[in-house]
Parts: C-alpha cells; sequence; structure tokens
C-alpha cells in the first residue's frame, strides 16, 4: 500500500467517523441536567414525557420543542408566563417549584380538536411534609347541582337585559340580592322570579327586573374580570364556542361528530340563563358531561374561573359603559 | 447574418420591450373597502384566490380550522398569524398590481412549505405580457430561420 | 468557439492530482452522510432539517440552476454516492487496479444497457416527491437506499453501474448535460485510433478503465460522461481534454434513442405537475398526492403517469406527425420522434430552472437557519437558528422566470429546426407545441 492509499484511508474513516459521532457526543454533553419534552398534537401523542419529576426549590431546566405544529407551554394554575413551542426549534423554560404537589403543564395554542387533552404533569417532592389542606369542594357541589342536567330557562326576557338600565332602579333594590354569595347560588331565571315575588319590587316591569338581573351580575364582576374573562374565553374556549359564543367555532362540527351535539350556545337565553354561575362553574371545572367538553379545573385558578363564568354572561347582558 | 436578419432582430427585440414595458391602459375601478373571511386549514387556504381591484383596501379575516396558521403575502411582506377560535386581521392597500402568492409563515405540518393562496390585484398583467412576449419569440424564430424544408422528391 | 480548458497548467494538474478531488470527495461524503443521519434522528419538522433543507433546496438549487447548466454532469463528478461501493470495489482509494478484479465484476446486462430504468426511478422519486421532501426519515431512507444500492451494484459489476443505469438523478443530469458549454472529449482521434491497449477504457498503472463504461474516444455527446477525470490520467499520450464550447453543442445532431426521447418527456411533465402541484392554491391536489394508499391518491397516480407517458408524448407525436405531413418525408414516425425529442431538452431544462428559482428563492432563507441547527437539538452554530423566515427576491421572481422559459422556448425552437433540418421535416408543430407548453408553464407559475 502506497503512503497516499494510508492516507487517503485515515482521512476518510477518520473524517466520517469524527461527523457522524460528534452530533450525538454533543447532544449527550448537553443533555445533562436538562429535560427535553416533545410536543406533538394529543393524536400523535401529546407531551412526551408526560410525566416530570423535580425536587421543591430546585431548578427545573426544560427544553421544549414541537415535532409538528406550533404549541406552547404553560403550568396550571400558575402566573408563569406560558412559551410558545416552536416545531423544529427548542425553546429553554427554567422553572423552581416552592411548594411539593402535583402540577399540570399544558398547551395553550389550539392545535386541533384535542388540544386541550394535551397535558402533562410534574410532580413535586419535598421536605415540606405538611399534610395538604383539604380544600373546599366547589360551589355546585355544596349546592348540590347536578351539572349533567339540562338547565331551562323558566323565564326568558324580551330584549336584552342592560345593566345600565338596571343600575337606575338599583335603589330600590333590596341588599340581600347584591351580595357575591346570592349572585353565584342563583341562575338568571332564579333571580328574576324571586324579584318578581318581592314586594319592594312590585312597581317594576318584568323587562324592568331583568335589566335588574343584569345590573346584580355586572356589580359582582369588575372590568379588569371581565378582561380576563374575555382573554380566556378567547384563547380555551372560542375554537369550540365560537367567538360570538353561538356554539358554532371552528372545531363545532368535529364535536358534534363526536358527541352528537354542538358546543354550548351561551348566546341561547333558554338555557344560558337557567344556567347560575356555580352551574357554569362546575361544568367548567370538571368538564366531560359526554361532550368533549375539557375540564379546565388544573388549569384555571379559582378567580380564573369565576372571571371567565363573568363573561360567559356578556353573551346575555348588556354591561355597563365604562 | 445578413442586413436583413439584424434588422429583424432589432425589431423583435424592441417589439419584445414594448410588450414587457408598455403601460396598458387599466379600466381603473374607484377603490373600495373589501373583506375577505379565508379559513385556513392543513394545508390550503378556502377561498384560495382572491381578487381585488388597485388601489382597494383589503382586510383579510384569517381564520384557523385546525393549528396555527399565518398568512404572509409575497411582494407586500406583510403577514398575520391566527389561533383557531381567534379569528386574525390583516388590512392593506393594494397598491401593487399582479399575481402575488401568500403562503402560511407559521409552521403547521408536513405541508406547510406548499401551503399557499394567490392574491390577484387587477387583471394578471404580468402573465398576458409574458404570454405575448412567448408567442413573439416562437414567431420571430420561424420567421428569421424559415423552416419549411422543401417537400422531398419521392 | 472552443477553449480548453485543461490547457492551463493548473488546471490540468488540479484534475489530475488525486488529492483535491479526493478532498472534494470527502466533504461531500461528510455532507450526504451528516444529511442521512439528520433525517434519521432529527427533528421530524421538514423545513427545520439539514437533511432536508440541503438536499432539496440547497442542492437543488445549485444542481439545477449552476451545475447542470454550466457543467454538464459537474455534479456526477463530485457525487458522494458511488464512493465507498467504488473503493469497495476498487480495494483501495488511491492505489492503481491490481491484476484481477476482486469482486464479481459482472458485465451489466445489454438488455438494460439503457436508461429506461433511470427513467423508472425518476418517475418514482417524481410520483413521491411531495411525500419525500417534506418527511425527514423518508428522505434519510430514500439517500440511504441508494447508498446502499450504490455499494451492492459494485460489489457484483464491475464500473459505476448504479450511476450509469439507476440513478434517478443521474437520467436527467446526463440528458440536460448536452446543452452545457463544457465537454471532455478527445484532442485527436487519430492518437486514439493508433493507440494499442486503450487505456482510458481498460485501466493501467496509472489508473482505472472508465468507470462510466464509456471510450473517451468515441465521445461525441457529454450525456453519458461522468468526468470523473480516471481517463485523463491513464491516457498516454495526453490526449484527453475539458473544453469550453458554445452552449446546446451536442444538441446540434438529434437523438434516436426512443428512451431519451420518453426522459425528455418525464421532466417537462414532471415540472409541469410540479408547478401545479408545489407552487399551485390547489389543496386538494396537494393532499391527493401526498396521502398515499388514499383513493384520492390513486387517482393523482393515474393522471400523473397518463399526463406524462400518455398526453405529452401523444400530443408530440401529432405535432410531429403533422411535420411528416407537411413535408411528406419518407423518414419513419419513429425517427422523426426521437429525432424532434431532442429539441425538448432545452426546454425541459429552462422548465426546471423557472419552477426551481420560485421553489428556491422562498425557502431559501431554511439554509442559514438549518445550518446552525441542523437536527433542530437547539444547536446554534453559526447564530443564525433563529432567523425568521421569508422568501427572497421577489419582486424578481417573475421576470426571471419569464426570462428562463422564453429563452427555453428560443432555444428549443432553434434546436427543432436544426433536427428538421437534419431530417428533412418541417418543426413548426413542434415548435408550436414547445410554445403551448411554455405558455401553459407560465400560467401555472405566474
Amino acid at each position: 500500500m502506497k503512503r497516499s492509499e494510508l492516507l487517503s484511508r485515515i482521512l476518510i474513516v477518520a473524517g466520517v467517523l469524527i461527523v457522524l459521532a460528534a452530533p450525538f457526543a454533543a447532544r449527550t454533553i448537553g443533555a445533562q441536567g436538562v429535560v427535553e419534552i416533545h410536543g406533538r398534537m394529543a393524536e400523535s401523542g401529546g407531551w412526551t414525557p408526560s410525566t416530570i419529576r423535580a425536587q421543591a426549590g430546585v431548578p427545573l431546566h426544560l427544553r421544549l420543542t414541537s415535532d409538528d405544529v406550533m404549541h406552547s407551554f404553560a403550568i396550571g394554575q400558575s402566573d408563569t408566563p406560558a412559551v410558545d413551542v416552536l416545531p423544529g426549534q427548542m425553546t429553554e423554560v427554567t422553572l423552581t417549584f416552592d411548594k411539593p404537589g402535583t402540577y399540570t403543564y399544558y398547551c395553550t395554542r389550539w392545535c386541533g380538536p384535542n388540544h386541550w387533552r394535551m397535558r402533562g404533569t410534574i410532580e413535586v417532592t419535598g421536605d415540606d411534609f405538611a399534610s395538604p389542606q383539604p380544600g373546599t369542594p366547589p360551589l355546585y357541589m355544596m349546592l348540590n347541582l347536578d351539572i349533567d342536567a339540562t338547565h331551562p330557562a323558566s323565564v326568558t326576557p324580551i330584549g336584552f337585559p342592560d345593566a345600565q338600565r338596571g343600575a337606575t332602579f338599583s335603589t330600590l333594590l333590596p341588599v340581600n340580592y347584591m351580595s357575591l354569595d346570592y349572585y353565584r347560588s342563583h341562575s338568571p331565571a332564579q333571580v328574576v322570579q324571586e324579584l318578581r315575588a318581592d314586594p319592594a319590587l312590585a312597581s317594576l316591569s318584568n323587562s324592568d327586573l331583568w335589566d335588574l338581573v343584569a345590573y346584580i351580575w355586572q356589580t359582582n364582576t369588575t372590568p379588569e374580570g371581565l378582561a380576563e374573562g374575555q382573554r380566556l374565553y378567547a384563547q380555551n374556549c372560542a375554537a369550540c364556542h365560537g367567538e360570538t359564543g353561538r356554539g358554532n367555532g371552528v372545531f363545532s362540527a368535529d364535536i358534534h361528530a363526536l358527541a352528537g351535539k354542538y358546543p354550548a350556545n351561551f348566546s341561547d337565553p333558554a338555557t344560558m340563563l337557567g344556567a347560575g354561575p356555580a352551574l357554569l362553574q362546575g361544568k367548567i371545572l370538571r368538564g366531560g358531561m359526554g361532550t368533549g367538553m375539557p375540564s379546565w379545573g388544573p388549569i384555571f385558578t379559582d378567580q380564573q374561573t369565576w372571571d371567565l363564568v363573568s363573561y360567559l354572561y356578556t353573551f346575555q347582558f348588556r354591561e355597563m359603559k365604562k | 447574418m445578413s442586413k436583413k436578419q439584424w434588422f429583424f432582430v432589432i425589431l423583435v427585440v424592441l417589439t419584445g420591450a414594448v410588450i414587457v414595458f408598455a403601460p396598458l391602459p387599466v379600466r381603473a375601478a374607484p377603490p373600495t373597502q373589501r373583506t375577505f373571511r379565508v379559513e385556513a386549514g392543513q394545508f390550503a387556504y378556502a377561498p384560495a384566490v382572491l381578487e381585488v381591484n388597485p388601489g382597494d383596501t383589503v382586510t383579510i379575516e384569517l381564520v384557523s380550522t385546525d393549528v396555527v396558521h399565518g398568512l404572509y403575502l409575497d411582494g407586500y411582506g406583510v403577514s398575520v398569524t391566527a389561533d383557531p377560535g381567534q379569528t386574525a386581521h390583516l388590512t392593506f392597500t393594494a397598491d401593487r398590481s399582479g399575481s402575488f402568492r401568500f403562503r402560511c409563515n407559521v409552521t403547521c405540518g408536513a405541508l406547510h412549505p406548499f401551503m399557499i393562496g394567490k392574491l390577484q390585484v387587477g387583471p394578471n398583467l404580468w402573465l398576458w405580457r409574458a404570454i405575448a412576449l412567448t408567442v413573439l419569440a416562437g414567431l420571430a424564430i420561424l420567421i428569421l430561420h424559415p423552416s419549411l424544408p422543401k417537400a422531398q422528391a419521392s | 468557439m472552443r477553449s480548453e480548458l485543461t490547457g492551463f497548467p493548473l488546471v490540468k494538474t488540479l484534475l489530475k492530482n488525486r488529492w483535491p478531488q479526493l478532498l472534494v470527495w470527502f466533504v461531500m461524503l461528510a455532507g450526504f452522510l451528516f444529511a442521512i443521519l439528520s433525517g434519521f434522528f432529527g427533528t421530524p419538522v421538514g423545513n427545520r432539517n439539514f437533511g432536508i433543507v440541503f438536499v432539496w433546496i440547497a442542492w437543488w438549487a445549485v444542481l439545477i440552476l449552476v451545475a447542470v447548466p454550466f457543467f454538464g454532469r459537474g455534479w456526477c463528478a463530485i457525487c458522494p454516492i458511488p464512493l465507498p461501493g467504488e473503493w469497495l470495489q476498487r480495494g483501495a482509494i488511491m492505489d492503481p487496479p491490481g491484476k484481477k478484479p476482486r469482486w464479481f465484476n459482472l458485465r451489466w446486462p445489454n438488455r438494460l444497457r439503457n436508461i429506461w430504468l433511470q427513467n423508472l426511478t425518476f418517475t418514482l422519486v417524481a410520483l413521491f416527491s411531495i411525500i419525500i421532501l417534506t418527511t425527514p426519515k423518508v428522505t434519510a431512507i430514500v439517500l440511504a437506499a441508494m447508498l446502499f444500492l450504490a455499494i451492492g451494484m459494485s460489489i457484483v459489476f464491475e464500473r459505476r453501474t448504479f450511476c450509469r443505469y439507476i440513478c434517478p438523478v443521474g437520467g436527467f443530469i446526463g440528458l440536460y448535460a448536452q446543452a452545457a458549454p463544457m465537454e471532455l472529449r478527445v484532442k485527436d482521434k487519430q492518437v486514439c485510433l493508433a493507440c494499442k491497449d486503450k487505456p482510458c477504457y481498460n485501466g493501467s498503472e496509472a489508473g482505472y478503465g472508465c468507470p462510466w463504461d464509456v471510450f473517451p474516444g468515441g465521445l461525441t455527446k457529454n450525456t453519458y460522461c461522468g468526468l470523473c477525470m480516471e481517463c485523463l490520467r491513464t491516457c498516454p499520450y495526453d490526449n484527453i481534454a475539458i473544453n469550453t464550447r458554445p452552449f446546446s453543442a451536442d444538441l446540434a445532431k438529434p437523438s434516436t434513442r426512443m428512451d431519451e426521447a420518453f426522459k425528455a418527456f418525464i421532466m417537462l411533465g414532471a415540472a409541469m405537475i410540479y408547478a401545479g402541484v408545489f407552487l399551485g392554491p390547489w389543496g386538494g391536489l396537494k393532499l391527493a398526492a401526498y396521502s398515499f394508499g388514499s383513493l384520492a391518491w390513486f387517482g393523482y397516480t393515474a393522471a400523473f403517469l397518463v399526463f406524462i407517458f400518455g398526453l405529452l408524448p401523444a400530443l408530440f407525436l401529432g405535432a410531429v406527425g403533422i411535420g411528416k405531413a407537411l413535408t411528406k418525408a419518407t423518414i419513419t414516425l419513429k425517427k422523426s420522434f426521437t429525432a424532434f425529442a431532442t429539441a425538448l431538452v432545452p426546454l425541459g431544462l429552462m422548465f426546471w430552472v423557472a419552477f426551481s428559482l420560485s421553489f428556491v428563492l422562498t425557502n431559501a432563507a431554511y439554509i442559514l437557519s438549518s445550518l446552525s441547527d441542523p437536527f433542530g437539538w437547539g444547536w446554534n452554530l453559526f447564530g443564525t437558528t433563529a432567523m425568521p423566515w421569508q422568501p427572497y427576491l421577489t419582486t424578481l421572481l417573475l421576470p426571471l422566470q419569464t426570462l428562463a422559459l422564453v429563452v427555453g422556448l428560443l432555444w428549443t425552437a432553434r434546436t427543432a429546426q436544426k433536427a428538421g433540418t437534419e431530417v428533412n421535416l418541417s418543426p413548426i408543430p413542434v415548435i408550436v407545441f414547445s410554445t403551448a407548453a411554455t405558455i401553459a408553464m407560465l400560467g401555472l407559475l405566474l
């Protein structure tokens, strides 16, 4: 073998081996101390891995990428901002959990009709052995409301109840109707019936009473709360329930094919006004109902759920002008 | 080539230049406001071909029907992104005439680079010019080099 | 107007010495294997994967816009696919041939000594291209399959049978190389006549016999010479030269081969179909092409094959037939068909140039980002990973495409006229056919 032959063989073999091995060596080194999460549409597997372990107080380094379409990553009931998870690109996120427990991570950008199923859990262990506080059951449970039952409104208004008009009658309204507890535990139809039965309001027409119902709703929410509710609705609900709340969102046909029904129509007074805030909260928290309605319990905080419920009534009531 | 042939070539080139550069009288419709609801789904736009007049103020309401899609308009360089459930709006003035492709600029799956639509601003003048140029080229060669061989003697 | 490039001493040295060639081959081979690796192990997102981006955008752009139009089979000169097999076949990378061949060294069967197999492999690749181009793993499988096939064939057969008879790319590179302004030819045929051993074909201590199974002394066209430079090394009389020459020199003499004629139709038809499927606004068509096994896909496949093997050749045959009738020629229809099919070479080449300009300029931005993060693993080697996508030179695109297509038509018409003169037939119907096809392509692209 001539010297040139030997040299050329070394060049080719060694060169090719280095070129092929180098990426994997770099990857192994770069993977130290980082958890790499791949996101796919739920139909293709969702998050991989879907369970991560972490320790309380110890930073968890995550590297996120999508293997198909645009996704994003957020932690349920947390104010850590969501990060986009880009196809073929890596996003780095470091999270530190103060308290042990089970945290849910989820996708916040719609990636198909099963987008909401794209969830995983982070099990955070720690020394904080304080046994978890028994949480208070949600209001619908305490009121024994059946969230799977139909909720037709026994009475419906003729026009669009107007909180601004209702404000003009507010001096006549007994104070007990204004409390947060009362608002949350009664459906608008129930409220208007109780108002009708109240002698203090006998002078008001049915339409006036509906305006008062709208006013009660308005006083139990804030502009910030409604804005948050609107944001949550646009991001999480509009894809199925429609941007105008009519149950005609882009996935409504898929839902109908799956469940035989369309997503709820929030602009229909016959059903919407028979549902009180507690009932709506229950449906949002638990989901199910055989319709593909997601359970948002692990995702929304308590306040976020109430804000969203308040926002849903904007499809029925006219807000006061700012 | 003979003088005659050179003269002919120059004539062809000048005709070609006229075809390419001559401003054509376009029936100028008064510019209006136009809105299009465009649904974006893997991997096409519906409608995929939009026609407007030059000068129109165009609003595209982009409705994503499955995953996050974008719409980037060639030639104008404007774009918008829509998540399902959140209609996005893109407004611009169609001040450039011609045929412009728009494409998805948010990776949305395997055929993403081929998710394409077309915006037609006014008549597709460039296509007509190109076709005229093509016919001119074909004719020019035929005239410059007469190529009908003499019939074979049997 | 020929000028001998190898007349420059530096050029001759660089080409004859095996080291410059080996270094280029090493880079190509490493890149090729890296592309296969990234296809298998990198992100499944096509536009962020080195394999997809560097094969179908970067390499394709260089191939169809530069290498083929200007250097003919220039890509074949540096292609890495035959190398591992050839080194195994020879038992050496640099050393001269031994006394006996090491492996089976079978001769390629006579019946397959044509480009029909290449027509088949290219048609298959074209049919499945929308799947191949968008799925990294599939690209990797196709590339790996070509590599292993080339190795296997080098062990069983003599010379580079994969390159000459199977490679889907080589089929059209050879056809279009006829149009290029560069060639490898002998300087003086008399020298070859007097030469006894023909080491250019049979090998010697200086190097191997032509791997492309070509006798350099008989080369009149670029179609089958792969520019591997072995004959430059083995010719004892320094009788081999690389020349520049006018474009289209090989097309002056019309072809007589049906396999080459059909290659021209396959390329012409595929360019038009690609323009519609890849660049058009018809989502249903793209999905039909993509959803392998579905009813729509079978419909697409049928239409694809009928267009390329049926409609286009039939229309062309009609045009040729009319030309024959116009001049009452006695030449057979088959001979006139193959003669005029030569004219489709520049047309097809410019169709591909026009199509590729759009394809490449739209997606070129991905070249920079995938260079920095070839596997989509979060690297940033050159700082360009997060470069946002945008198309390049969109205002220039339509004029460039129009120019390419009009030049293609002029070139084709001229070639048809030359063919017509040679076979004494009217080329007018063929020119009309070419004009109609060009207008159709303009409509698809613009």
